[in-house]
């Protein structure tokens, strides 16, 4: 039987990087992945003369070698920075409000982000600065607890990072009301709340802040070759480490030990059984416990019943024979919503039917080259906050895409003016279906865990050591305790390899 | 200027707030149903109908169409759905090797959800061969996931769609007037179908039945002259004299037919996004005879065999009898993504690799032919 220090389940973002990180504390590891690319997600494909980006609308946190942010530091360790062609985000966002009648252009960087908000919001400007100071406090104090692996030092927590501590428990609204932001300015700085998929009543402040704070102190990155780019590097290095990968396999179980219930080895698709004590599961907790193992502790099964899914994915995929400027897309990203009030619009997110929200990216906007002359192409992202998709049966499932890209085309158009119709030279669409294909997701998730209230980046980061409970078995991706995201699954790939070297070294 | 923030009238009551969410979030995993978790979920159930990956298919019954081409029709395991235009793979152990193919459905997506699937196939290969003289009632293949983009497009597409049908091209188009005819899709459909002599029409009977408002079909016969058939082959000429307006064309038959229609075409000055070719597989090349040692990682084994510098390498590998994965055969699906470890290729036509498949060493073994002794890691079937 072949043996294994670990085993990776999935290659995704986070079991890439948990794989590298892996290899490189001396473990011999293999990866396994079900589909026949990396990446999971990140990933891009080809119709007729365009190549598409599959879900990376900009890369945070990365920023540049002299304003190195921690994905760049990261991605530095692994040795994958070089590897691959950046090119930086222009502007922050653009983002349109039905309700509200906002229409406002975002910039990256902190300084500018605050003058342009006093621009469309005067009076903003002192909320908005305690905002950023608040978020880098955030940020700051988020560094110390991954330095200690969580086991923070609460007096230190208190007198170092004191704001953190007493914004930490409150929701965004909250915080903004107390920072006494006008409601306009709160309204323009929630735009990015569709990306992490929960209303603003219920996502935690620092989660976040966090998140705003890299993408506007540190700007976004995108590789020239889409995301594939970037895992297919990881690949690279995870090779030149002498790692193993297996690509069209699926690990279906892992078995545990009689004694103590932790991991004893995996078992692959044609039946294949590797022995090794240790697995990163780049996948749900709901398949790993729901099916892939025969005796999960009843503990594991009610904490997993616990949580609640958070958005299933949508993305249509426009390839178009005009270029930007022809065409009136004037903007890289835009957030078009029916109203800032972010819990009606969860609320209306959660069907077919009312859905109209979208995170659109012309990703010609930041890089002019990344399609044929004179052509651009886009892609048009929504989520669903209830499982409606599985009311849709396979032989109306094309009409429903379809109804749902003519309502994405028709909003776009209306909101920004831009003409689209009578340009599509190829489409493409995405729906919950195909992420549940290409991932295994449960109901076609693309962001893991919803970050509710109780279930937020803070409580997750605090209880991480008390969450492993079966020996041997870690997660990593948009499940585990840095939520969904880019870059927060490449983080939680980072915590999972490191925290099962540090596993394999105990056990000498 | 720091500040300190406060939420309460005493911060200390933010404090304890903060030390709750630990407890809090214990008590709400603790409290979590012990109920079994869900085995699957009904997205994950739907994505398995439109994209159940292999699954073996017992052919339950084979129709002599011409001379040269039979439909056979495959009951499989499980449902399926696709979208009218799409192509499966086909394949089997042929002596010892393994074979697959990707064929257009004849027939409707309905009558996969029945899990019957029909492929009409034109003896004019190996496995094309193969199926036309062995192939008998009750013998099981192995079917793989519809695939493919040839198909009307609601979104982006003309309400008319104009079909360029040479020979055996004809085939997903018949899957695509019986998707209209029973409701499944709403377009209207002018076809063109072209062959050298009545007697090399298929489907003539059934594409007759199903004319109606939405459904045309005209006859071009390029060797015979008969009245009711235009006679030549299908030009700008042709398509002025039956159709209008908006349209877009889609074009499936062999490459010579593509190379007439698309000048033919030009004459229309049509734009790209209204022009829409199947792809074919790609054949031998011209070259001198020469036989490489091609080394293939699959999975934990090595294996060493021989390529023909004339024959992709997916053909190399397939008649040394490895199983590996094949669906498009025609270098633009990307499912036989494999990593070049050394050695020299070239590329069958345009490279439709993706960027960084290029910058990082990854090839399609379908389309590509073997210029050195090679080695690749590919990924199991």
């Amino acid at each position: 039987m072949k043996k294994y220090d670990a085993v990776v389940i999935g290659a995704g973002n986070g079991g890439l990087v948990a794989a590298i990180r892996l290899l490189q504390g001396g473990a011999k590891t293999l990866l396994v992945e079900k589909h026949n690319l990396p990446g999971g997600f990140a990933t891009s494909f080809r119709r007729g003369r365009f190549e598409f980006e599959a879900s990376l609308h900009e890369l945070n946190d990365f920023g540049t070698a002299d304003n190195a942010g921690d994905v760049r530091v990261l991605f530095d360790e692994l040795g994958v920075t070089e590897k691959i062609d950046w090119i930086e985000i222009p502007e922050a966002y653009r983002v349109i409000a039905r309700a509200e009648k906002i229409d406002a252009t975002m910039p990256f960087g902190v300084k500018s982000f605050i003058d342009a908000m006093e621009r469309y919001v005067p009076g903003s400007r002192p909320s908005v600065s305690k905002f950023f100071e608040l978020a880098e406090e955030v940020r700051m104090a988020q560094a110390y607890s991954s330095a200690v692996n969580g086991n923070t030092d609460s007096k230190v927590m208190v007198s170092k990072y004191g704001n953190f501590v007493r914004a930490g428990s409150y929701s965004v609204n909250e915080v903004l009301a107390a920072l006494k932001m006008p409601k306009k300015a709160r309204d323009i700085i929630n735009a990015y709340w569709c990306y992490l998929g929960a209303h603003c009543d219920d996502l935690s402040f620092v989660h976040y802040a966090s998140m705003v704070n890299r993408y506007i102190m540190r700007g976004a990155s995108m590789p020239k070759m889409r995301s594939h780019e970037i895992s297919l590097a990881l690949v690279e290095r995870i090779r030149e480490l002498g790692g193993d990968i297996l690509f069209n396999t699926e690990a279906v179980k892992i078995l545990t030990d009689e004694r103590d219930g932790g991991v004893n080895g995996v078992v692959l698709d044609d039946g294949t059984q590797i022995a090794s004590r240790h697995v990163v599961a780049n996948c749900a907790p709901h398949l790993v416990f729901g099916r892939m193992m025969d005796k999960v502790p009843e503990s594991e099964i009610r904490a997993t019943n616990a949580r609640k899914f958070a958005g299933r994915g949508f993305t249509m995929f426009l390839g178009l024979d005009a270029d930007a400027d022809e065409l009136g897309i004037e903007n890289h990203n835009y957030f078009l919503y029916d109203t800032m009030d972010s819990v009606a619009q969860y609320n209306k997110m959660r069907t077919i039917q009312d859905n109209e929200v979208q995170a659109t990216v012309c990703l010609n906007r930041a890089y002019p080259e990344c399609s044929p002359k004179g052509t651009c192409m886009m892609y048009f992202t929504t989520l669903y906050m209830s499982d409606d998709w599985g009311n849709v049966k396979a032989e109306d499932y094309y009409k429903t895409k379809d109804y749902v890209a003519n309502k994405m085309i028709d909003r776009f158009e209306q909101d920004t003016g831009a003409k689209l119709r009578g340009h599509i030279e190829e489409i493409s669409v995405a729906a919950p279906m195909t992420y549940a294909r290409y991932c295994g997701h449960p109901e076609g998730v693309i962001y893991g865990y919803e970050s509710q209230y109780w279930d937020g980046l803070m409580p997750r980061l605090q209880m991480m050591a008390e969450d492993h409970k079966v020996r041997g078995l870690r997660f990593a991706g948009g499940y585990a305790m840095r939520l969904s995201g880019y870059s927060s699954a490449y983080f939680s790939g980072d915590i999972s390899g490191r925290q099962t070297v540090g596993d394999i070294k105990r056990e000498g | 200027m720091p500040f300190t923030f406060k939420k309460q009238i005493f911060g200390f009551m933010d404090l304890l707030r903060f030390k709750k969410l630990v407890p809090n979030r214990r008590k709400k995993l603790e409290n979590g149903s012990s109920a079994a978790l869900p085995k699957s979920y009904r997205v994950n159930e739907t994505a398995k109908i439109l994209h159940p990956g292999y699954q073996s298919a017992k052919l339950i019954g084979i129709e002599q169409n011409s001379a040269d081409t039979k439909t056979y029709t495959l009951e499989t395991e499980r449902p399926l759905y696709f979208r009218a235009g799409q192509y499966v793979t086909l394949g089997c152990k042929v002596g010892n090797s393994e074979v697959s193919r990707p064929y257009a459905i004849s027939s409707s997506p309905k009558a996969a959800l029945g899990r019957k699937v029909a492929l009409t196939v034109k003896k004019c290969g190996f496995f094309s061969g193969y199926l036309f003289d062995n192939a008998a009632i009750g013998d099981t293949f192995i079917l793989g996931d519809p695939s493919g983009d040839f198909c009307y497009e609601p979104v982006k597409d003309a309400k008319h769609v104009v079909a360029l049908a040479g020979g055996s091209g004809i085939t997903p188009f018949y899957s695509m007037a019986q998707a209209i005819a029973d409701g499944t899709d709403d377009y209207k459909l002018t076809i063109f179908y072209g062959a050298k002599t009545e007697h090399d029409l298929i489907f003539k009977r059934e594409f007759d039945a199903l004319s109606s408002e939405k459904i045309k079909t005209i006859y071009v016969l390029s060797d015979e002259e008969k009245a009711g058939y235009e006679h030549g082959f299908i030009g700008a000429e042709l398509l002025r004299k039956y159709v209008s307006g908006d349209f877009t064309v889609l074009m499936c038959g062999p490459q010579a037919m593509y190379e007439f229609a698309q000048k033919e075409l030009n004459s229309l000055n049509l734009p790209l996004r209204r022009i829409k070719k199947e792809a074919n597989c790609v054949g031998t090349r011209d070259a001198e005879g020469k036989i490489f040692k091609l080394v293939v990682h699959i999975g934990f084994d090595t294996f060493t065999v021989p390529a023909d510098s004339r024959e992709t390498i997916l053909t190399a590998m397939e008649r040394a009898g490895l199983k590996v994965p094949s669906k498009c055969r025609a270098g633009g699906c990307g499912f036989c993504h494999s990593k070049l470890v050394a050695g020299d290729f070239s590329i069958a036509g345009e490279d439709k690799r993706r960027l960084a498949d290029s910058k990082f060493g990854y090839i399609h073994p379908c389309c590509s032919y073997p210029d050195s002794d090679m080695e690749l890691i590919v990924p199991k079937a």
